[in-house]
């Protein structure tokens, strides 16, 4: 994409995220708090025109804990509340905010990630015990520009409405590949059945898996 | 400026074919920005305190040790959480909350999970640390969250009088096959993936408010009434929505409560609502009792439909669920009347839930149908088709476009419908199950909200188009991009699309099934402005090669613009605003909103649901096998995407049927099945096999597209097709949703 021009700034597009992720790449994520931009208006741009990165917010909390967690690849030293989960970990102090909360029990799979490659919910997973463990997002598995096969196909199937569960969706279906699963469509609604998607895009969600098995 | 017609929609390379979502790429990525993925430098954490007594006042609240907790950074109570203001009443579509009490207005407390605090951390475990750790003394008084409704006191002013016709009461005495029972629907509740949430930011008396808001703009004038600021000082953002199915149309206290703190410690705040507290305090569709009273010929026609219901509301807020909506116009019946009332219980306020009103008057209405069939040893299929009306009856006006008949044989005839047999338990598959065939016809009113679009042509040669109006999942962010990329010729990868923002042109909620229609039009009027500019700029701009003719005498095809007939010479959109050195041209775009104006047609969509249920009685294993819609909600414009809403709504239709309802503790009053894990919605495993067929009548009627909007008629109806199809396996009606196990524990084993 182009270079963003300082003394002209285009308003940034809801549809235009990479730069903020171009941002975070080039601001050395870990532990900051970031500002985003995702703001369309003139108005609002002025409002809360974005910062620099902010200083190590999470230091500043009381009894925080150094945690480093090994995260797409990166390594990333943080301090975050020794309560702190892998999802809030990724989400607030991460701001890797592809890995969604909706639920916080471990009961709807939104928060899907792998851990050393297997599928687990990461609002179950307190950050301080998996310093060793290489956890993979969202994030890490492709890119609007570079989509992951699985990814692919959740667009050519429409494997989605709102969105939201499809993070977790597309974690779980991905670890599913390497998974004993039967073949047939039952098998695969029963080994998906750990992620609600509350828009109901179940036979969409089949069709792209099993679009990527087919390939495979 | 000579103004030219639009490009015909009738004929399009996009708009009514299947288009890939052009959010696709972010919301597989992990990129879209959903309200929660918000933060800010300075951001802090609230988390609610939640009352744990449905009924009674505070008498003291000892927030001492919360406030000395590690990073907490206030914990405000009734008494110290600063102005918050009631909505003032207002007129017609506007500044709708249905909680029109503000959060900690006082120490009343009359739910189970009312906001009686909020703490605010560092971070997020701090601020749920001491939440949990604020100490609260009631005065506790008896609540009510009883489940019967019907023959329970009715909240004043009393029973309410809705649509009637002719004498319904000496119809129904007098006619010669009588049906009368009563059908209640429990407390369901939306449930949305994405969690409630808010992120306030504060700064120089401007509040921007990033929330889960179906409707931005209402969003901020109600934020705006409520925290006594011009709406002008508030901004709404809501980039992407986790869904909501009406449960984020109307604000809700939690935004109150982050905006207010935000306020008050001049930083950033960030409030997730719980799942659990998304079982109290962000609305629900309530639980409802209703009276079906349905008299016929031996014919089987119908010549009396009395609709009687009961919702619950709470203690301060008159919900009306409005389940008569459909009954007056379905069917063709001399004597009809429908009634209502309220009775109140200690519960969370009621909003609407995806189909409001429809949805569960379908139910009890269409299993009455299928029980008056069965009395007149009559298909149910033949019974709906011999009381098809040729007006809509409510009112007099002709229906727009009505196909509810040819739904209901398309589907009979895709789903195998005449290998019906009628006796009870008599059809089974091939591993020996009892197969239950079911079918209920359903219906969801159409209309256009008031909508204003931008479309900007920009030098790169791309499209910006930008509408307040959110994107809740069902598709607009594409269907506005089809509709651009149809009149400028662009290709839709080329039309940029901005939405959710209460600073843009205002657009409509997304509820009521009406955000296609009322958002499409505006696109196409917008796109089709800005194109007739270049045209201008193309025919004046120094150098050009159009010099001298008139800009009606040009035309935009393919993205790029020549003379009429004539290929060459051609520049591209990029071309002429470069030679002209404009950097872009806006046009405006309006669509005029139906809401409030003079009615002339009767404006419907309508669908046909078959539904076979597999039954074990073995192993009391009931399962929903195969589902066949037929829907006439006339042109889809985006097919792909109106096939993934019915399929998503018939899923929640099976949720509702077999599988969801809160429970309330008598003890406590509190919603007890309160999370995912209790509050069973359907899972990828409990889909059925799923065929959806769109009848192709457009409705011309109600925009020059033919669209009405698919977003809850795929719902409406499964229910009762599904109840339906149980009593035709089993011989027993449930009445009561949704149909447990221990509901058919009676069943015989061994039928036919």
């Amino acid at each position: 994409m182009a270079p963003i021009d300082e003394k002209d700034p285009q308003p940034l597009t809801s549809l235009e995220r990479i730069s903020r992720r171009v941002f975070l790449t080039r601001a050395g994520a870990a532990g900051v708090a970031t500002a985003t931009a995702a703001v369309a208006a003139p108005l609002s741009a002025q409002a809360q025109a974005p910062t620099a990165a902010a200083p190590t917010e999470a230091a500043a909390v009381p009894g925080a804990v150094p945690v480093t967690l090994k995260v797409n690849g990166s390594t990333h030293r943080v301090m975050v509340d020794p309560r702190a989960t892998v999802l809030d970990t990724l989400r607030e102090t991460l701001s890797l905010t592809g890995t969604k909360k909706g639920c916080d029990h471990g009961q709807c799979g939104a928060c899907t990630v792998h851990l050393n490659g297997r599928r687990v919910n990461s609002c179950l997973l307190f950050a301080t015990m998996h310093q060793n463990d290489e956890i993979t997002t969202i994030e890490g598995i492709g890119t609007p520009e570079k989509l992951h096969p699985m990814q692919a196909a959740f667009v050519q199937e429409d494997g989605y409405q709102c969105g939201y569960c499809t993070s977790g969706q597309i974690m779980s279906a991905v670890a599913l590949l390497k998974e004993p699963v039967g073949a047939d469509d039952a098998s695969v609604r029963e080994a998906l059945s750990g992620n609600i998607c509350r828009c109901g895009a179940y036979p969409n969600i089949v069709a792209a898996v099993q679009a990527v098995r087919h390939m495979a | 400026m000579q103004d030219q017609a639009q490009k015909a929609v009738t004929e399009s390379r996009i708009i009514g074919v299947s288009t890939p979502r052009i959010d696709g790429p972010l919301k597989t990525t992990g990129t879209a920005m959903y309200t929660s993925d918000h933060n800010f430098p300075g951001l802090v954490y609230a988390w609610p305190v939640i009352a744990t007594i449905a009924s009674g006042t505070i008498t003291s609240m000892d927030t001492a040790r919360a406030a000395a907790m590690p990073g907490v950074l206030a914990v405000y109570t009734h008494e110290n959480i600063g102005p918050l203001y009631r909505t003032p009443p207002t007129q017609g579509f506007s500044m709708i909350i249905d909680e029109r009490r503000p959060p900690l207005e006082d120490n009343v407390v009359s739910y189970y999970g009312q906001y009686v605090g909020v703490a605010v951390a560092s971070s997020v475990e701090q601020a749920r640390a001491a939440a949990e750790a604020v100490k609260v003394t009631y005065d506790k008084r008896s609540h009510n969250v009883e489940e019967k409704l019907i023959g329970t006191p009715i909240a004043e002013p009393g029973i309410k009088k809705g649509t009637a016709r002719g004498d319904v009461t000496s119809a129904f005495k007098n006619a010669a096959v009588k049906h009368d029972a009563v059908y209640s629907t429990p407390n369901e509740t939306h449930n949305p993936i994405e969690l409630h949430a808010s992120v306030a930011v504060f700064k120089d008396g401007r509040y921007t408010l990033y929330e889960t808001s179906q409707a931005v703009v209402n969003h901020r004038d109600v934020m705006a009434a409520m925290l006594g600021v011009p709406p002008e000082n508030v901004q709404v953002i809501t980039r992407f929505l986790g869904s909501g199915f009406g449960g984020k149309l109307w604000p809700w206290p939690h935004a109150m409560l982050a905006a207010a703190t935000a306020r008050n410690i001049n930083r950033p705040v960030k409030l997730v609502v719980s799942r659990s507290m998304m079982f109290q305090s962000v609305g629900h569709r309530p639980a409802i009792d209703q009276q079906i009273q349905l008299g016929a010929e031996p014919s089987g026609k119908l010549v009396a439909l009395g609709h009687h219901y009961v919702n619950h509301t709470a203690m301060e807020a008159e919900y009306d669920e409005g389940c008569g909506e459909a009954t007056g116009f379905l069917y063709s019946c001399p004597n009809l009347a429908v009634t209502s009332g309220l009775v109140r219980r200690n519960v969370g306020v009621p909003t609407a839930m995806r189909g409001p009103g429809a949805v569960p008057g379908l139910y009890a209405l269409e299993s009455a149908m299928d029980e008056l069939a069965v009395k007149l040893k009559m298909d149910p299929v033949q019974l709906r088709l011999l009381n098809e009306p040729d007006k809509d009856e409510s009112n007099g006006l002709p229906f727009s476009s009505r196909h509810l008949k040819e739904c209901l044989t398309v589907g009979a005839e895709k789903f195998g419908w005449a290998k019906r047999t009628p006796a009870v338990g008599s059809m089974k598959n091939e591993d020996g199950a009892t197969l239950g065939w079911g079918v209920a016809s359903c219906a969801w009113g159409a209309m256009r909200i008031d909508t204003e679009m931008s479309v900007e042509l920009l030098q790169d040669g791309t499209a910006r188009v930008t509408c307040a109006t959110q994107d809740i999942g069902g598709g607009t962010y594409t269907a506005i991009a089809q509709m651009v990329a149809h009149e400028t010729g662009l290709p839709v990868a080329k039309v940029n699309v901005i939405l959710g923002d209460s600073a843009l042109p205002p657009g409509p909620i997304s509820g009521g099934s009406w955000t296609t229609a009322s958002v499409t039009p505006a696109a196409l009027d917008a796109a089709h402005h800005a194109v007739q500019t270049l045209l201008v700029s193309a025919a004046t701009f120094p150098n050009s090669p159009f010099k001298g003719k008139k800009p009606a005498e040009l035309e935009m095809v393919d993205g790029t613009v020549r003379a009429k007939g004539s290929a060459t010479p051609q520049l591209t959109m990029a071309e002429v605003l470069k030679g002209a050195n404009v950097k872009g041209i806006t046009g405006t775009g309006k669509s005029q909103g139906t809401f409030g104006a003079k009615e002339e047609y009767s404006f419907h969509s309508y669908g046909a649901q078959f539904v076979e249920v597999t039954w074990q009685p073995e192993i009391a294993r009931l399962r929903v096998s195969r589902v066949v819609t037929v829907i006439d909600g006339g042109r889809m414009l985006n097919p792909r995407a109106a096939r993934n809403q019915i399929e998503g709504a018939v899923v929640m239709g099976v949720g509702m049927g077999m599988l969801e309802g809160v429970e309330y503790d008598r003890a406590s009053g509190a919603p007890i099945n309160a999370s995912l894990a209790d509050y069973i919605v359907a899972v990828n495993a409990d889909c059925p096999h799923i065929d959806v067929t769109f009848l192709d009548y457009p409705d011309y009627k109600l925009n020059a597209l033919g669209a009405r909007g698919v977003g809850e008629i795929g719902l409406a109806g499964v229910a009762p097709a599904i109840t339906n199809a149980v009593y035709h396996a089993t011989g027993i009606r449930v009445r009561r949703l949704p149909v447990r196990i221990e509901d058919l524990m009676g069943a015989p084993m061994h039928l036919a």
